[in-house]
């Protein structure tokens, strides 16, 4: 079974290397842009005619996904005034990360967010650095740190627990990495065994049971999709929130 | 016995996984119904906190991966 993983390996299509770093245009890269372009040219054609009560299934469809976002990213978590200027920056992790989960289910296409260096990117380039340095500008670099440590703390345990709290603010990018990572690479892993199983056995009358159980994950993994693109996004919106707030 | 440590790797963590999850719904579920309008708020905060559930397990799937094919 160990060439189901051989799946996962990524070959470089158009090999490119500046410096010492790989460039390289592989299959996950292309993924990723057409999963990014998708999105665009999605919201971008449903903005076209926006009207007050929406006619084309597109509008409704793009509307609705939204004021989805809206409701749970901004109003829940940050707060209507001032989280107004965070949804482009959330909206758009939202779509990138849900359209590059679906597309790794069409087959030819690649789960970018299946492989960890994406995740990591995302969690550590760029959901890390928004959230510190959007908290040092709102409230000074000593006064952000100094919101590390919970308020009424003993003066002699407040060390201990900045640096408890430091390592914990790596631990959440570190834990959004691996969730969307695994998850992705579990879910496409099940459904590859599921197909694996049909050639292996090469029996008529054990087929259809892999089909179906194949079926049944893809379902899911549909679900999973959502779900997961859904929950990277909320928790980027609780962590931008506890740096607008100034911790706990 | 690599693929014995895999299995036994994958046995407890998505035993423990499964009796927090199965739990945590059920306790929701609860909620829910002793208090139907606060159901949306549960439901929001059940999936995040089986999010976090879950990555226990997924850490531990990780971990199988890395044995399975010897880092």
């Amino acid at each position: 079974m160990e060439h189901l993983l051989e799946h996962f390996i990524l070959h470089p299509i158009i090999p490119l290397e500046v410096g010492s770093i790989d460039l390289s245009i592989n299959l996950a890269v292309i993924s990723m842009w057409v999963s990014s372009l998708v999105a665009f040219f999605l919201v971008l054609a449903a903005s076209r005619n926006v009207e007050l009560v929406p006619r084309s299934k597109l509008l409704n469809f793009v509307e609705a996904i939204v004021e989805f976002a809206y409701s749970n990213f901004i109003e829940e978590n940050i707060g209507k005034e001032e989280g107004k200027k965070w949804f482009p920056f959330l909206f758009s992790l939202f779509m990138f990360i849900w359209f590059a989960n679906v597309i790794g289910l069409i087959p030819g296409f690649y789960t970018a967010t299946s492989s960890v260096f994406v995740t990591a990117t995302l969690a550590f380039l760029i959901v890390f650095p928004t959230v510190h340095l959007y908290g040092i500008k709102k409230h000074g670099l000593i006064k952000y740190l100094k919101s590390f440590v919970p308020h009424g703390v003993p003066v002699a345990i407040a060390p201990f627990l900045f640096v408890i709290e430091i390592i914990s603010a790596f631990a959440k990018p570190f834990s959004l990495t691996v969730r969307l990572f695994a998850n992705m690479f579990a879910g496409h892993l099940v459904l590859l065994t599921f197909i694996a199983l049909i050639l292996e056995f090469k029996s008529f009358i054990i087929a259809p049971m892999p089909i179906l159980g194949g079926i049944l994950v893809m379902g899911l993994e549909i679900l999973f999709t959502a779900i997961q693109a859904y929950i990277f996004t909320t928790l980027s919106s609780m962590y931008i929130a506890d740096a607008m707030h100034g911790g706990h | 016995m690599t693929a014995l440590a895999v299995g036994l790797i994958m046995a407890f963590a998505s035993t423990a996984t499964g009796l927090a999850i199965g739990w945590l719904a059920s306790k929701s579920v609860e909620g829910t119904a002793r208090q139907p309008e606060a159901g949306g708020m549960i439901r929001t905060t059940m999936i995040i906190a089986i999010a976090f559930i879950e990555a226990i397990a997924l850490y531990a799937l990780v971990t199988a991966i890395l044995l399975w094919t010897k880092i």
